[in-house]
């Protein structure tokens, strides 16, 4: 088998992995900050401006420029919103360059977001947030802002490296630096090593592994795999966010699990039982309204509750708001929802929450460095600016201003790097051998695997968590993991082989599942995403921890770091004196 | 249902026939994605978000150009039967998938990238959303560069230097963003030998289009608008 593996090596002097907000502001910001003739290449799991989740953003983007508003204001909403655990500096970097790079999106890049009619960007108000705050265009923002990216990235000489598949951060022999990152360039089925001076990691989370999910298909927690290979810390791996509204239309289709837009609720969507009745009054005084955490755990308490083997979720229903209303205001939703079979706008239509963002990541400092020299990561593969709980908004605003800072940091890095430098073959080697891995076995069924890994996630470390069930996942995951390694895939074309990339999607997964659920045990609390129902208090908040998990040989290792406040402590607030507490009129 | 799936590559291929269980929520994207899981783990094809948004998954359905992912298979079943074929147009790189470098190629040739006329240092400009000149922008931004359009023209088919009607689309945006700073340079690229007037007006392009927007018309009225250029001189920014 190894006899025919090709093996073909690439050299160049600034790498960056992923083509949303992080991976296209860092190609654009690098070429603007780097010496003149640094080499920039852009290496994608699909095509440059299409996979990646920046694009299938549809609420906005968050920044403080509206009436009233502030970045103290945007930075405390943050803080709050993520339950005292982001590090603060990362936090007030995202909501301080947020007003940056919005100017830069409109200015620089040609993006257009939707105005007042006397001209002035249109704020939108979002769950969460005490001002109206979050840009946007129609429910759209994200086409509009990755296609102006796009644009600017191809017409620039940055070497594309499309359909190339990272699979292993290559450090140097003593291990104090990186050297290259491994790809399998997947038209044609070869590995091939580049070897760069910085590379950037903006993959994005992505978290798949749960039986109902958001992200886009090629998301599948390559970089934080890589980076738990590589041994660096990873931290608030248990900050899984799940959306309320998923759509639910079967196991075999893959529409099942996107998502059904938060302004569905916002404008007055009831969620209704099996039995056709309101339930979320229940949980929460704001009903449907309450924010994306508390819904999800309101679906999935009455989902547990239903002995109806037939109706799996929940219903929303616009119908009271008037057909024509809804057919108006959410067009894009209606005709969404249509073409998979379902009447939105009058009829009932399933949902469930949905694994929709991952909080946790690789441990950053605000300029994107991370604990090994020559790698810096940003965006969702990043940890640390959101702590628990991602406010709605903040995602595209954390993508794009860390992917510029990232492209930044580089360019002035790469001035006083010397030459590029030489891999450990032997680790070059063995992740080569591990991708292999499947093709010398006999050909299984690497679908199942999937399904019993999502499966497991969301029963035993989903949207409620105990200790018991978690323990229980651990075991499953480790069975899948055995499974998997003895499950191959027929190699006989090694050319766009998506099976091939469905076992390595797998082997990201397992790892991160593992993370997640070691990460979810060691918070004995519930704060933001993670929900323990052995320990339902969001614990001393001047004692708040967040949790760093590290790859200690071929276990994963979870310690506890106490939050430092270096900004604000609970209780206090930045805002002056006399600000009131909302700007939102009806909060 | 028997789905027959064109196999091959750049130089030459064949269609395949598969069984494949017809569900109640069905898009022809989770069809093939079925035949690669269970049926055939070599077949290969493209999609990312599944939800129409990224543009990826675009292929030829009984005949005709599609976004897959958001074609319900009810929708478009001809007797019991669906033939899936990778993309008019574009280069095939394996079974389903194109090689999509070459409309990209266009879009930028064809001007479609911003000229800054301010910086990040600059306030964002106030524009009255209700101009005519916006709303001309408007109509087309909403564009996922999915190629559908681009598979559905003759004028491409038969002359494949033409720029194809959503990079002309996109140029028509530009000549419309006040934001723009060189939108006489547009007209006059889109006045070369590869653009707009290329175009019949067969209007395939908007019958394609999955998410109901104007190529057509917004190509007639840029030539409309490269002919005025034209005659007030050109070359100069307008």
């Amino acid at each position: 088998m190894t006899a025919r593996i090709q093996i073909e090596r690439h050299d160049t002097d600034i790498l960056i992995l992923g083509s949303g907000g992080a991976g296209l502001f860092a190609a654009l910001h690098a070429q603007q900050s780097a010496p003149a003739g640094t080499k920039i290449t852009l290496a994608v799991k699909g095509l440059i401006g299409k996979c990646g989740c920046t694009r299938m953003v549809q609420g906005g983007y968050n920044v403080a420029l509206g009436p009233g508003d502030s970045v103290e204001r945007h930075f405390m909403d943050t803080i709050e919103g993520g339950k005292w655990l982001p590090n603060q500096d990362m936090a007030w970097r995202l909501c301080e360059q947020a007003v940056v790079r919005v100017r830069e999106l409109e200015n620089e890049i040609g993006c257009f977001f939707d105005r007042e009619a006397n001209g002035a960007l249109h704020h939108k108000a979002f769950a969460g947030q005490t001002a109206d705050r979050t840009v946007h265009k129609g429910d759209l923002t994200g086409i509009e802002i990755i296609n102006r990216l796009m644009e600017q990235v191809l017409s620039r000489p940055i070497e594309r490296l499309q359909e190339h598949r990272a699979i292993g951060l290559i450090p140097t022999r003593d291990g104090a630096a990186l050297s290259g990152v491994l790809f399998i360039d997947m038209r044609r089925g070869v590995f091939r090593f580049v070897r760069a001076k910085t590379v950037m990691m903006g993959t994005g989370g992505g978290p798949t592994m749960y039986k109902y999910h958001t992200p886009s298909g090629d998301k599948t927690m390559d970089g934080l795999a890589m980076a738990l290979r590589l041994g660096l810390p990873l931290r608030d791996m248990e900050m899984v966010q799940f959306h309320p509204t998923g759509l639910l239309a079967g196991d075999h289709t893959r529409m099942t699990g996107t998502v059904l837009e938060e302004g569905l609720r916002g404008a007055g969507g009831h969620l209704l039982n099996a039995a056709g009745d309101r339930f979320m009054f229940d949980y929460d005084g704001r009903g449907e309204r309450a924010t994306r955490d508390v819904v999800s755990r309101g679906i999935y308490a009455e989902m547990r509750k239903n002995n109806n083997p037939d109706q799996v979720g929940m219903f929303i229903s616009m119908k009271h708001l008037g057909p024509e209303t809804v057919r108006q205001k959410f067009k894009g939703m209606v005709k969404r929802c249509a073409d998979s079979g379902f009447d939105l706008a009058a009829g009932l239509v399933e949902v469930v929450p949905t694994a929709h963002y991952f909080m946790g990541g690789v441990v950053v400092d605000p300029d994107t460095r991370t604990a090994i020299e020559g790698l810096y990561v940003a965006g969702e593969d990043a940890g640390g600016a959101h702590g628990s709980n991602r406010l709605g908004g903040n995602g595209v605003a954390n993508s794009t201003v860390y992917g510029g800072v990232a492209g930044d940091t580089m360019g002035q890095d790469i001035a006083r790097m010397g030459s590029l430098r030489d891999p450990d073959e032997t680790v070059l080697d063995a992740e080569i051998a591990r991708a292999c891995t499947p093709l010398s076995r006999k050909a299984g069924h690497v679908q199942t695997l999937r399904h019993k890994l999502q499966e497991a996630m969301w029963e035993d470390v989903g949207v409620m968590r105990t200790a018991t069930g978690m323990q229980r996942g651990l075991n499953r995951i480790a069975d899948i993991r055995a499974e998997l390694m003895d499950t191959g895939v027929d190699g006989s074309t090694l050319a766009f082989n998506l099976t091939w990339h469905d076992w390595l999607n797998m082997a990201s997964l397992t790892d991160i599942s593992e993370v997640i659920t070691k990460a979810g045990l060691a918070r004995e609390n519930s704060r933001g995403a993670h929900y323990r129902e052995d320990y339902p208090d969001a614990g001393d908040l001047a004692a708040s921890y967040f949790t760093v998990a590290q790859a200690a040989g071929d276990a994963v290792q979870v310690a506890r770091e106490n939050v430092a406040f270096t900004i604000v402590k609970p209780g206090e607030t930045i805002l002056p004196e006399g600000e009131p507490d909302t700007l939102v009129a009806n909060a | 249902m028997d789905v027959a799936i064109w196999k091959g590559d750049g130089a030459g291929g064949q269609y395949e026939h598969f069984a494949v269980p017809a569900e109640d929520n069905q898009t022809i994207l989770d069809v093939v994605s079925w035949v690669q899981q269970n049926a055939d783990p070599t077949l290969s094809y493209r999609f990312a978000c599944r939800v129409g948004m990224c543009g990826s998954c675009a292929m030829m359905v009984n005949g005709t150009p599609r976004w897959t992912c958001r074609t319900h298979v009810k929708k478009v079943l001809k007797d019991g039967q669906l033939k899936v074929a990778p993309l008019n147009n574009l280069p095939v790189v394996k079974d389903l998938v194109v090689d999509m470098d070459p409309f990209f190629d266009k879009w930028i040739k064809a001007g479609g990238l911003h000229a800054p006329s301010k910086t990040r240092d600059d306030d964002i400009a106030a524009i009255a959303p209700d101009t005519d000149g916006r709303q001309n922008a408007n109509a087309g931004i909403e564009c996922i560069n999915c190629s559908v359009c681009y598979a559905a023209c003759d004028t491409v088919r038969s002359n494949p230097d033409y720029l194809g009607p959503a990079a002309l689309q996109r140029a028509w945006t530009i000549v419309n963003d006040e934001k723009h700073a060189a939108r006489g340079a547009v007209l006059d690229l889109v006045a070369q030998s590869d653009g707009c007037f290329n175009c019949h007006s067969m209007g395939s392009c908007t019958a394609h289009c999955p998410n109901d927007l104007d190529p057509m018309q917004a190509i007639a009225r840029l030539k409309r608008a490269a002919i005025k250029h034209q005659l007030a001189g050109g070359g100069r920014d307008a």
